[in-house]
């Protein structure tokens, strides 16, 4: 469980994020939703430790972020970061292998458990078939995916991820929506920032909408994304019928 | 297969040097001569000069290739080396200050407190939490402030034979090394070295980019501090004995990931291994090449095969 009280952050003496709160439940799958510029990034990377909090307190399972050790918080805090930044010129399989930095012992070994989640995470992104390929040479859909197969070898209590489906097209969208899903279904705690309202509706338990460096509303899809609030944050009306599911073709 | 090609070419070099020389001996003299046996001239000729002088290249070399690996995996960017971000310069003013002062036994000591110096500059504005890009650009000012002030002492050099000193030690070369010289350098470099390996498995880390490595617990204050501490142990130890000498730590780290890949661990003492062929090689070179009375200096000879590689990745660069 991660939870936060009063937060703000930002760069440098430019505050993004104002005194906000909130928590997230293990197992809980939480969509971070609104428009450019609101401070979705900025929360998660303040959440991960990238951007120091300037006032506030983050917790993880009641105990101050601050208090642990840098390995030790990237061992419960997995986060992947909006741009698909890798050395070109290196395979696939190594750059998902350093998900596991944080366990690394000094010969830079990694356990069998640390295997079996690397494994896992190639199958669970479907980039296992190109596993031995150099990162540069995959599209961006692809690098994305092998982006976030990195995030979940880490195997964290916790998955902050940043945009993890803008660059993919609608079947891998659906496809690591469920994988997100699945992952919070296993006991841990996703929080991704989405621009998708239809699929964040259709995966996400939570709904945190962002508004100006605040949090707007925070709740269940049908609580959060009502006509009021879209019309607040996006400018836009609710679509007629509601935000409809989509499926896998069999 | 690749690893045991490199480690005998570089034994090969290292052996090469030893047997080849100035003086006159035959291979089986010169084996005997580095047991202890034979005449006393091949003796002193072996042991105190080409074996030190060989010796002290290969640790240089391993040095400069390195600290250039390093750098260049912390900065994600394959023109960082320690002659381009300002290391060499601070060690070349801290022996050109004494060089003018007269105090030639100071010259290493001197070296290395420029460096240490420098390094020290680079990291204060460098920062604990700012980016790869800021070190470069500390680097590269540092370097080019050191440079200036080195033109300026020498523009007030007190008479010619001192600007002429100062010029050719600039230069680099390894015909002054001695076994004094190795047991400052050998320690030093060695400590760098070790202090650059233990940053390796972190700039593996850092090849996703600095945030998503801060979130995999890399702590990129250490790794900076451990880095400038490490590059400055090998450049400043090097130069404080051989003088300026360039390049290496730029393309020897790109000829490594040619062959063995961009894993900035591996390619750490891998670029060690062979810099230290390079640099020996490079000095049998300038051996071979020098006349009756004229010298060809080694920093000038790595600077004319480093130079061209240089531009060829600067231009590389602007096309990608």
């Amino acid at each position: 469980m991660i939870s936060f009280q009063n937060l703000t952050a930002g760069y440098g003496s430019c505050h993004v994020l104002e005194s906000i709160s909130a928590r997230a439940a293990a197992g809980e799958f939480i969509a971070l939703i609104g428009p450019n510029g609101c401070g979705k990034s900025t929360l998660l990377k303040t959440l991960c430790g990238i951007i120091t909090l300037s006032s506030g307190r983050i917790t993880l399972n009641d105990k101050s972020l601050r208090e642990l050790p840098l390995k030790m918080r990237a061992r419960n805090i997995a986060y992947l970061a909006q741009s698909r930044e890798a050395l070109p010129t290196m395979q696939v399989e190594e750059v998902v292998r350093l998900g596991r930095a944080p366990f690394r012992g000094g010969l830079g070994k990694i356990s069998a458990a640390g295997e079996t989640a690397i494994s896992s995470a190639l199958s669970r992104t479907h980039s296992e078939p190109f596993k031995a390929r150099r990162f540069d040479s995959l599209s961006g859909g692809e690098q994305a995916r092998v982006l976030l197969a990195r995030a979940l070898a880490v195997g964290a209590p916790v998955l902050l991820a940043d945009e993890p489906i803008a660059a993919l097209d609608p079947f891998y969208q659906l496809s690591m929506m469920q994988t997100l899903k699945a992952e919070a279904a296993s006991g841990k705690t996703v929080i991704a920032a989405l621009h998708d309202l239809s699929l964040a509706a259709q995966f996400a338990d939570q709904i945190w909408l962002m508004h100006q460096g605040t949090i707007l509303a925070n709740g269940t899809p049908n609580e959060v994304l009502d006509n009021e609030n879209l019309k607040t944050v996006f400018g836009i009306k609710l679509p007629v019928g509601g935000f409809r599911p989509l499926e896998l073709a069999p | 297969m690749k690893l045991i090609f490199l480690i005998l070419g570089t034994a090969g070099a290292i052996l090469l040097s030893v047997f080849f020389g100035a003086a006159d001996l035959s291979a089986g003299r010169t084996l005997q001569a580095l047991m202890g046996q034979g005449r006393e001239i091949d003796i002193t000729i072996v042991r105190e000069l080409r074996l030190p002088r060989t010796l002290l290249g290969a640790i240089i070399g391993a040095g400069l290739g390195a600290s250039g690996a390093a750098l260049q995996g912390y900065t994600r960017n394959p023109l960082a080396a320690p002659g381009i971000l300002g290391f060499t310069s601070c060690a070349a003013l801290g022996a050109v200050i004494a060089l003018y002062f007269g105090f030639h036994q100071a010259v290493p000591f001197a070296a290395l407190l420029g460096t240490a110096l420098g390094a020290f500059l680079i990291l204060q504005i460098a920062g604990p939490r700012k980016g790869a890009t800021t070190l470069i650009l500390a680097g590269v000012g540092v370097g080019a402030f050191a440079t200036a002030i080195t033109g300026l002492i020498m523009n007030f050099a007190p008479n010619p034979w001192a600007l002429s000193e100062i010029v050719y030690w600039l230069m680099g070369s390894l015909k002054n090394a001695e076994l004094g010289g190795l047991i400052i350098c050998a320690p030093l470099t060695a400590l760098g070295i070790a202090l650059l390996l233990a940053v390796g498995p972190d700039l593996r880390t850092l090849s996703l980019g600095e945030e998503t490595a801060t979130s995999l617990g890399v702590s990129l204050g250490k790794v900076r501090a451990l880095l400038i501490a490490g590059t400055a142990l090998c450049v400043g130890s090097g130069v404080a004995i051989a003088g300026a000498i360039g390049f290496i730590g730029l393309f020897v780290p790109h000829i490594m990931r040619l062959i063995f890949g961009p894993d900035p661990l591996k390619l750490i003492p891998l670029s060690a291994l062979g810099g230290a062929g390079f640099l020996v090689l490079a000095d049998i070179v300038t051996r071979a090449m020098a006349g009756p009375g004229t010298q060809l200096y080694l920093g000038i000879l790595t600077s004319l095969i480093g130079v061209p590689f240089f531009l060829y990745l600067a231009v590389r660069e602007t096309r990608t």
